[in-house]
Order: C-alpha cells, then structure tokens, then sequence
C-alpha cells in the first residue's frame, strides 16, 4: 500500500440512482481501463445493462464481442473475476461506507463537455461538490521547478481563488502542489485529479495536502478504490485534468514532461492554454518557451489568466517588502533575475565573501532571495 | 631438541606476536606446521629447507613439528619462515643457546638462503617492541622502516648464512642503508605532481576556496556539486597541499596503516597526510575494506587521518556509497569474518565532487528530464548528503576572475586554526571541529553574546535536522577559529550556513 485515507467530511453524496450505483460499481471493477469501461458501457447498454450482463453470466460475450486480438484473453480472464459474486460484493460494500460523489457521462451534472475520450464515470470525494459550478483552471507543470517557478504556482492559484476560480491540478510534487497550497492559503476551492484510487495517497508526503484537498474541495479520480500508482496512468489521468478546465496553465515544465501531455490533450480539447515564459536557460521553462512558440497565451502576471476567462482584473498587490539597499541591493542587482552562486554574486558585485554572506542573509530575511540547489534565487 | 623463535604475523592493520617453536624428534622423517597456519605459511616449508641447505646447513632428517603460538589465531603471509628456520637450526643444534633471548625475527626466505622483505614491518616491530622484545631481525630491506618504532633495537639479516654467525659472534651485524633522500614521494595517490599543483591555479570561487580552507582546518566532510569543467575535482586535489602537517604519532600511525596494507613504504614516516582517490568503480569491499581471504583494510583506511576524495560520487555504487555511512560517524570500521572480527581506523576526511544531474548542466541549461534528475538524486542518499558539513555549488568562474592565494598563505592560516583546535580539545579525544561529539557542542563550542538570537533565527527558518544545525555550529567554530575569535559570531553562523546549502 502506498498509504491509504479515510472517507471524508462533509456534506454525502446524495443518494445514488440506479444508474449512478451500477456506473459507480463497473468502474471500480479490478483492472478496469477506460477503453474496457467503453466497451462494456457500449456493448451492454449502458451501466445498467452492463451489470446485469454480468450477473447473468454474460460478460465475457459483451467485452470481447469486439476487442482487439492481443487484449482478448486478458478479457477473457477479466469476465471470469468481474462475474464472481465476491467481487461485485465487495465494491458493493466499499461504495457504501465511503459514498462517493459519481459522475456518469452524458447524465446531469457529469462536469465534462462532450470529448470522445472523456471518462464515461468519475468518482469525487470531498466537501466542497460545488467547486464544479466555478470557472475552473488547471494550473500544472514539473516537478523538478525551480523556487521561482514555486512562487509563481503559488501566487497563481492564490490570485485564482480570490477570484472565486477553482484550481484544478494533480497534486504531485512541485508545480501541482504550490498552486493548489496558494488556493488553498486563502481559502478557495480547489479539485485535486488523482491517477490512483480515492482511497490512495501519492505521493504520501502528500498526505496533508491530500486532506486540505478533500475538505476544501474535490479528489477525483476515473480509477476504483485501491488502485495503486502506475507509470503509464499518470498522463492518461492529465486528459482528465484538460477536460475539466476552461484554462491550462502551464508554471514549469520541462520538454518531456506530464505537463506538456496536458497541454497537448487541452489543445485537442479546444480549451485555452498559457504558459509562463522562462529563461532559456532553465532547463524547467523549456517545455513552457516551446508551449509559447507554439503559441499558447503567455501569462506575464496571474491576472493575465482571469483576463483569458473574461472576469475583471484585480487591482495589482503591493510589495510590502522593505527595499534592500546598500550591498544588499548591489547583491541582488548581480543577480540579473536569474539563480546564481554564490562565487558570481561576489564576482559581479566585486565583494569580499564576508560581505556577501551578511547580504545574502539580509536578502534572505527581508524575502527577496530564496536558497535552493546550491543556488541564490532573486524572488 | 625443542627451540623457540619470536616474531610476529599481521591480524588487519596490526601486529600480533607469535612464537614459532620447532620440535626435531626421532621417528620418519616429517615436516608438520600447526596452529592455524594459512596456506602460505604452510607451504614455506619447501623454502625453509631449500634456504636451510643452500646455506650450508644440515636439514635433521627426522621428525620436525613446527607449532605457531597462541594456537588460536590464523597466522598470515610469508614473514614467519626466517624465524621457522632459525627454529630448525637450533632444534638441531646448530646455534649456540640463548643467543635468540629477548630478540624476534621477521623475513621470508629464498631457495638460496637470501632473506627478504616483509610487508608491514613497521606493525610488526611495533607490536613486537609494546611485547618486550629489545632486538628485532629484520629484512636488510625494511631495516630502516623498523627502526621508525624507536626503543627496539633493529638489526639487519641479508642471508641466512650470514645471520648465523652475526648470532654466533663470528662476524659484525651488516649495517643497513639509510632510506633515500627523496622526501613526500611516498603519497602515491598525488605523487609526480605535488610541486606542480597549488592553490594559485584556481581562479576566483572565493566561497569555494573558502570551504576548501575550512574543510582542511576543522576536519569536515565536504561535497563540491556543479557542472563539469568547472573546476570541482581541481579544487578538491589541491586540498592535499593545505592540509594542517601529522603530529609524530600520526604519522607514525599512518605509516604502520600503509605498511601493513602493503603500500610502498621507504622507511621514512609519511610526511604528509595521505589523500586516496579510489575511481568510482571501486567495489564496496575495496572501499570500506574486507574482500575474500584474508580481510584487507579499504581505502578508507589508507585514508585514515587524511583524505578520501570521491570524484564523480554519483557514479559510486549506491550499496558502496552507503557502506561508508557508518564508519563516517564511528571512524572505524569492523570487518566480521569466522572465525575472528577487526577493527580498522578509519578516521578520514570524505571530500567529494558531483555533477548536479546526469547531464551535469544543472539548473542552467540541462535538458533531463524530472524523471532522470529525480533517480540521479536518489542515488545519493539523503542521510550520506545529511554527513557533509559543508557542501558548495561551483559554477565556472567569471571572465573577470583572477588568479587567487597560494597554497601556502591559505596553509599557514589553516595550520594556526588546526593548532588552535588542538589546544582547545587537549583533554579530549578528538583534535578538530568536526570530530566534536554532538553532546558536546553546545558546552565546548559557546556561541558569542550577539550570536544567540542568530543561532535560533537560523534554525528556525531553514527545517534543519538536530544534525545539520551540529554541523552547522561546528563549521562556525571552525570559521571563528580561521578568524582567531574566542567565541562564534553571527558572520560564522551565517557563513556556515552558506557552506552549507542544499546540493545537488
């Protein structure tokens, strides 16, 4: 296990319907795929036909009736397990005690247009449903970002959430987490897009993220309870995030990185992509420089987001920092913006080690510099 | 017909006295070794009896029992078959009595009675001379090795023969030659170049010179992190070169260490402290030391009361790397074998170099992917990064940057600090910064009456570990001592704390 969570607090999930109950139970069948889900949902009638093909012994009939040759037997296997009584028992009873919020495709308030890959069930626990009927935004990028692409996250999402827009990320390590702490730091709704099951917590120095999450907002995921992290769901995971928002944002990313994925499957989606623009020399804004070249909006400053969703721009925030001066400003002004070592600053600002040691610290202690990987960051 | 002979065989890195004793009664003519002998002890017996007879010495045709004492311990190497021999001569009469009273002998033999070195001299005698023996025999060749150890009287065997009657009386002891006359060579890991490399090659990185000055004065670990060609692995070679100089007793430690490691040693103490360079394909049992047969000290050890530099740390073997963390706090290590455990020192200094991720650009223009930095980063484990006092980033100088101090003003300021040290810790078991128990910092390591509010300041707003802040404090101690201050100051905490950043 990679550590588990409770069910959470809050208002419940309405009852379920019958629909919602027999949806919710396919898709938390073991080893369900969202091309398997398809095929069931297709071939047996939609959720309710399916399960009762299942009940009646049917399965395997409807989910190979079409499959490809190389997943035949797979499914063929697959139809023995999703026939046992014990399995169906099981969700059955999971469902119960944890009750989640489940969204079927094509049915009233199932939050995602019409895309031919959407999930056809998503299943949401938390304490804030509502953070669906907000504009909504992705805000998504690396997880190896630099401290100024942190901040940039988190000024982002807080600006966002002041704005009543709700964040939407998938709350990995980096980008994801900063933008959904600077939402959550004011108050705001936000939607965290798992790739395991509900019950899950990854990555586990997550955990507390995970429940500020769940009670400020949404966790939602397309996968059952107890499904473990796998390579390969992560980027099938991001189309979800796409989906769900009118905006992506990307903070960092790199040329090979789930965030590109996101902004690619947002593009096919038709939604509005942005990226912030880096130095060429970061190797975390290269994906976001090449997202720009392409043409994605570029966000010069968080506002720039609420303009694309066509709300009002917020009156700028005031620096309350106290200026620096004398070597400590001569030390920042080194900088040239960008990360530097501490035998540059000296260099450039031709001081003596001592010297910028106590402007460093000084930088430091008034928030105008951030110390990471060896590095001085200006902020 | 029963003689004794004392000498000694190497147990690890030390000495341990055995008496070979040789019993030539009647019966079938035989030759029998016993008391856990190993196989090359055994098999000295076709050269014993070959250097017996081309000396011109009658070999007792009868029953020769060869008992190596304590029984216990398993006797190594080759250094015993000199004393074997004198045993067999005097079981069969042919010395004089009493005439090996109070003196051991250590020597491998040739087929024509010529005597030869021993490796670990220096440990042998050394054992031998804290055992009582007054008068060692020893190889012409480790004659003035041995005599290193002091308060043993060191007298040189070139044959069989010729011992003989030395020990008879016949003819005056040979003397030995003096050790040649070429000082500091014997640090084989930087030798050829030492005169070649200073300080004053590197241009400008005043904070990692820095770091380098304080690594060599308080004793702390560092890592250098950067992209390649920038000068890390030259910094960190040109540590050797301002390293605070081996008090008499070090170096005759370290001496011993090599000696019996079988490096080469010249017969003169090492001058300097050694820096071992092992590449990164060195195996763990190379390291930290062991390997099949007979357990062998590391390179750890050869490093004892010097350096180990690291180059390229990323690329070391994660279950390697890991080994080291344990004898990094204990500065020893413990061996455990069947049917014996040995305790190696291991008290050296661990300077190593990394390139930030697998392309070694780092922040500024490296094109891994997260995936990539993240497994090149776990390959370095937290808790071996969490033992680096004082880890730097350097990047490549600026254009304008000129050639910095040598190596011998930074070396003079490092030796005033070691000294200061040295006094200040005089009724302690340790002699630098960073050797100073966590328990005791923060009565032996005050800091200064501004510097308080700094010390909690800086624990609180960086979430340091109760290691990282001892770290920390003892860096600043060791940049007060650097700056001659009695007490730390706020610049020696905040310095420290910027010796100290999160790399890689």
């Amino acid at each position: 296990m990679k550590g588990s969570a409770g069910p959470p607090a809050g208002p419940p999930a309405p009852p379920y319907d019958p629909v919602e109950l027999a949806a919710a139970i396919l898709a938390c069948l073991p080893d369900m795929s969202p091309l398997r889900l398809h095929a069931l949902l297709e071939r047996g009638g939609g959720p309710v036909g399916a399960l009762a093909a299942l009940d009646r012994g049917i399965a395997a009939a409807v989910l190979c009736s079409d499959a490809p040759e190389r997943e035949l037997p797979a499914r063929q296997t697959l139809a023995r397990t999703w026939q046992e009584g014990a399995t169906l028992d099981r969700i059955t009873r999971v469902l119960v005690e944890r009750h989640p919020h489940v969204f079927v495709a094509g049915r009233a308030g199932y939050p995602i247009d019409e895309l031919p890959d959407r999930p056809a069930v998503l299943l949401a626990e938390g304490a804030r449903p509502d953070a669906l009927h907000a504009p909504r935004v992705a805000v998504v990028g690396t997880r190896g970002a630099t401290p100024q692409g942190l901040d940039d996250a988190r000024d982002l999402g807080r600006v966002l959430a002041e704005a009543g827009v709700t964040v939407i990320s998938g709350l990995a390590i980096g980008i994801d987490a900063a933008a959904h702490e600077g939402a959550l730091s004011v108050g705001g709704a936000v939607i965290g897009v798992v790739a395991t099951g509900l019950d899950v917590v990854y990555p586990r120095r997550h955990r507390a993220l995970f429940e500020r999450v769940r009670s400020a907002g949404l966790l939602m995921s397309e996968v059952g309870y107890g499904v473990q992290p796998r390579r390969y769901a992560f980027p099938i995971r991001n189309r979800i995030i796409a989906a769900l928002a009118q905006v992506v944002v990307v903070v960092e990313a790199t040329l090979k990185g789930g965030a590109r994925i996101t902004a690619e499957r947002a593009v096919e989606y038709g939604r509005t992509v942005m990226a912030y623009p880096g130095s060429r020399r970061n190797p975390a804004a290269a994906g976001t420089n090449a997202l720009l070249y392409d043409g994605a909006g570029v966000v010069l400053e968080p506002s720039d987001v609420l303009v694309a969703l066509e709300l009002e721009r917020p009156a700028p925030r005031p620096d309350l920092r106290t200026a620096p001066v004398g070597e400590a400003r001569a030390v920042l002004h080194a900088c040239h913006g960008e990360p530097a070592t501490l035998d540059q600053l000296a260099s450039r600002a031709g001081l003596a080690p001592a010297a910028v040691v106590a402007a460093v610290r000084a930088l430091e202690r008034g928030g105008w510099m951030e110390r990471a990987r060896g590095l001085c960051w200006p902020r | 017909m029963l003689a004794a002979v004392r000498s000694a065989t190497l147990i690890g890195v030390d000495g341990q006295p055995v008496t070979v004793e040789v019993h030539v009664s009647s019966g079938l003519p035989a030759y029998q070794v016993v008391g856990l002998p190993d196989a090359a002890v055994r098999e000295s017996r076709e050269r014993v009896r070959a250097a017996v007879l081309s000396s011109g010495f009658e070999w007792p045709m009868r029953r020769i029992t060869v008992n190596l004492a304590p029984g216990g311990i398993r006797k190594s190497g080759s250094g015993l078959e000199l004393a074997v021999a004198l045993g067999v001569l005097g079981a069969n009469d042919a010395l004089p009595a009493g005439v090996l009273d109070g003196v051991a002998v250590l020597g491998e033999l040739g087929l024509d009675g010529s005597v030869r070195a021993v490796p670990g001299t220096l440990a042998l005698v050394d054992a031998l001379a804290r055992a009582g023996v007054e008068c060692v025999v020893v190889p012409a060749l480790n004659a003035s090795e041995a005599a290193l150890v002091g308060g043993v009287r060191v007298r040189a065997a070139r044959t069989l023969g010729e011992l003989r009657a030395c020990l008879k009386g016949e003819e005056p002891w040979p003397d030995w030659d003096p050790p040649p006359d070429v000082p500091g060579d014997s640090d084989s890991s930087i030798a050829g170049d030492d005169e070649l490399v200073d300080l004053g090659d590197v241009r400008g990185l005043p904070f990692a010179r820095s770091a380098l000055e304080v690594a060599a004065a308080g004793g702390h670990h560092l890592l250098f992190c950067g992209p390649p060609g920038t000068g890390k692995t030259m910094l960190a070679r040109r540590l050797a070169t301002i390293l605070p100089p081996l008090t008499h007793r070090e170096a005759l430690e370290v001496t011993r260490i090599h000696s019996a490691a079988g490096e080469p040693v010249t017969g003169r103490l090492l001058a300097r402290r050694p820096f071992r360079a092992p590449h990164h394909t060195a195996s763990t049992a190379a390291l930290v030391g062991g390997g099949s047969g007979r357990a062998r000290p590391g390179e750890i050890t050869l490093a004892h009361r010097g350096v180990l530099f690291l180059d390229e740390l990323g690329e070391f073997a994660p279950t390697a790397l890991d080994a080291l963390r344990q004898p990094l706090e204990e500065r020893s290590v413990r061996i455990s074998r069947q049917p014996v455990s040995l305790t190696f020192p291991a008290g050296f200094q661990l300077v190593a170099c990394s390139n930030p991720c697998p392309c070694g650009a780092g922040a500024q223009g490296c094109r891994c992917s997260d995936a990539q930095r993240e497994r090149y980063r776990r390959r370095l484990s937290a808790p071996l990064l969490d033992r680096f006092d004082l880890r730097v980033r350097v990047d490549a100088p600026e254009s304008v940057d000129v050639r910095g101090e040598s190596s011998a003003s930074v070396a003079e300021r490092v030796a005033a600090a070691y000294e200061r040290q040295c006094a200040r810790y005089a009724d302690w078991p340790w002699s630098q910064n960073a050797h100073v128990a966590a328990g005791a910092v923060p009565r032996l390591l005050p800091l200064g009456p501004d510097a308080d509010d700094a010390w909690r300041a800086l624990i609180a707003e960086r979430i340091l570990t109760g290691r990282g802040a001892t770290r920390i404090r003892r860096v600043a101690r060791t940049l007060a001592d650097l700056d001659d201050a009695s007490a730390i100051a706020v610049e020696h905490l905040d310095g420290a704390a910027l010796l100290r950043s999160d790399v890689p």
